[in-house]
């Protein structure tokens, strides 16, 4: 049965898919997002007008949408896939920084118990030092504890792009891109090139945090961390790091509970020499099928230009499978999800007149791909694409002025997973 | 961080190559322009037949901040190099870059924010090979054929453009 719905799935063309998607949000997100005013603070506070969403369901399939807005963290929930919206609820009630941007975004996770967890960066200056800030709620989001800073250094130092993952035993991780390290170097008169990957874990559900660990040194500063799980309750990350003195290609490893880091190795070779901050970091997932890791990101490197997709095993400790997705001027930030042992890669791309966004798909764990089809497009603004697991299938998680927030199933409806 | 430095002799020929160039600073407090898909073509025209030098950055990179404080120096020691500066931040955090702008004593530099949400229809005003990584340069010449550098623009590439460009010695 599933197999067989899996291949009427795959004959379902991608054009299809778009047409069912556009359709649909036609009548309810362009209204909304016509509310908003982009260059000042009249708009509405709602998904639709802020910045940087993130969404997530909980274990009931309600949808959770984190964004940013006139200097608030918002939480808003939808109980019917994101048609409506319940008013947002500011995590912050004093205004901060929170940064927003497609790299630096809320995060939000909502457990078994409904507790809601939030991470941002707070901006503390511009000259790029930052706070991870943490807050949550127990009331189901109907309010949420006063902020707290994560990092535990007290210096006024870059804490930011920080990356937050609930493990199945339970166990809350929060990983950033910290310059602590850098500070003490320059103090003693070294240097130090870019900055390192600190985390810290909970595991009494938010209410208190470890110390904080360092993962390794000389990583990136500007961009975002993956996190995938790795058993029960360890992680397992992937992130821009710099090799030798300027290559910025990329470094996978695994974070446990206790504060050390395994199998820390290099897991992309494209030889970026790059003494800038590429602003495109990595997404990674863990396979089902096979227990690999899915990875994709950016480079432009002498051995590899463009998106790119592998498969890293740590028992191999190489890429695999290495696939160049997208190699086309202004191609970038790719989300990978995993649904019913199909892999989705969404991108996006720019032809000097629209953004497109792209999809292909895997169904044997990344070893072939289907060809791109294009999702949507839109001829204005839009934030990274974001795919979001839910019960039935992934949806896309992404924000358009021109279409508001579009939260838009992507796996087609027929399909069912594996044993139902 | 990256030391930087500079070979004095850089110094001396630009205080000494100052009175080749015209100069025209302008002294406001916030300086932007606000930066949209056809403000590429207005610089360009405004250097018509003339060399100059554009560098993209943002509040959210810290090596902009290396290769500004690099610039600020240059620009300290002579006002008129033709150095435009496009920021790549949002025009509603305007104040955010005004002062780091103001901090590095680049303040009254030429200067622009990106002013549409769009960025990707900007960057490729400018570029389609630019994926927004940062800092970027290009470097014009007379008849504005352009080189691009991404990353800290290093003191061979400038010395290389005052001298053969600039006609510096």
């Amino acid at each position: 049965m599933y197999v067989y719905k899996l291949k009427q799935m795959m004959k379902l063309t991608l054009t299809k898919i778009a047409a069912i998607s556009l359709l649909s949000i036609a009548s309810t997100s362009i209204a909304a997002a016509n509310d908003c005013n982009d260059t000042g603070p009249s708009s509405p506070v709602s998904v639709h007008c802020g910045d940087a969403p993130s969404a997530t369901f909980d274990n009931r399939g309600r949808l959770w949408v984190a964004f940013v807005q006139d200097q608030h963290v918002y939480v808003s929930y939808s109980e019917d896939l994101g048609k409506n919206y319940s008013a947002p609820v500011a995590v912050n009630s004093e205004p901060e920084n929170a940064e927003y941007n497609g790299e630096n975004r809320p995060k939000i996770i909502v457990d078994a118990n409904s507790n809601i967890f939030i991470s941002w960066t707070k901006k503390t200056s511009p000259r790029f030092t930052g706070e991870i800030r943490f807050s949550r709620s127990n009331d189901g989001g109907k309010t949420f504890d006063a902020p707290r800073t994560i990092n535990d250094d007290g210096l006024f130092a870059g804490h930011r792009f920080e990356s937050l993952y609930l493990t199945e035993s339970g166990h809350l991780y929060i990983t950033w891109v910290d310059k602590r390290d850098l500070e003490a170097s320059i103090k003693r008169g070294e240097n130090y090139s870019g900055a390192a990957i600190y985390y810290a874990v909970s595991t009494d559900q938010g209410a208190s945090f470890s110390a904080n660990y360092r993962v390794a040194n000389n990583s990136c500063e500007c961009c975002r961390i993956a996190i995938a799980p790795h058993g029960a309750e360890n992680i397992a990350i992937l992130w821009r790091q710099i090799f030798g003195v300027t290559t910025r290609d990329h470094a996978i490893a695994v974070l446990t509970p206790d504060g050390t880091t395994q199998e820390m190795n290099r897991a992309s070779y494209d030889e970026w020499q790059i003494d800038a901050c590429p602003h495109h970091g990595p997404t990674m997932i863990q396979s089902k099928l096979s227990g690999d890791y899915h990875m994709s990101w950016f480079t432009n490197g002498d051995l590899h230009q463009g998106i790119y997709y592998a498969r890293y095993s740590f028992d191999e400790g190489q890429p695999q499978h290495v696939f160049r997705v997208d190699g086309r001027a202004g191609a970038g930030h790719p989300h990978l999800g995993e649904y019913a042992e199909t892999l989705y890669l969404v991108w996006k791309g720019f032809d000097g007149q629209s953004t497109n966004l792209s999809l292909i798909k895997s169904i044997d764990d990344g070893a072939s791909w289907t060809d791109p089809g294009i999702l949507f497009s839109t001829a204005q603004g839009s934030d990274h694409p974001l795919i979001v697991s839910g019960n039935d299938g992934l949806y896309l998680s992404w924000r358009t002025q021109e279409m508001g927030y579009i939260f838009e199933k992507i796996t087609a409806n027929e399909e069912v997973r594996p044993g139902d | 961080m990256t030391n930087t430095r500079f070979p004095a002799g850089l110094f001396t020929r630009l205080l000494l190559s100052s009175i080749f160039l015209c100069s025209a600073p302008m002294a406001v407090a916030d300086n932007f322009s606000a930066f949209t898909a056809e403000s590429f073509e207005e610089i360009k025209s405004s250097f018509e037949g003339r060399e100059f030098l554009l560098g993209l950055w943002s509040v959210d990179c810290p090596p902009c901040m290396v290769e500004l404080a690099f610039m600020a120096e240059l620009v300290k020691l002579n006002p008129s190099i033709p150095y435009v500066l496009v920021s790549t931040d949002p025009i509603n955090q305007r104040d955010y870059s005004a002062e780091f702008l103001e901090d590095i004593g680049m303040a009254e530099k030429e200067s622009w924010i990106f002013a549409d949400s769009f960025v990707e229809r900007l960057r490729f005003s400018i570029d389609p090979n630019w994926y927004g990584e940062l800092p970027r340069s290009y470097f014009f010449d007379s008849d504005h054929a352009m080189k691009s550098h991404s990353g800290i623009v290093s003191e061979e590439l400038l010395i290389e453009w005052f001298e053969k460009t600039l006609h510096f010695r």
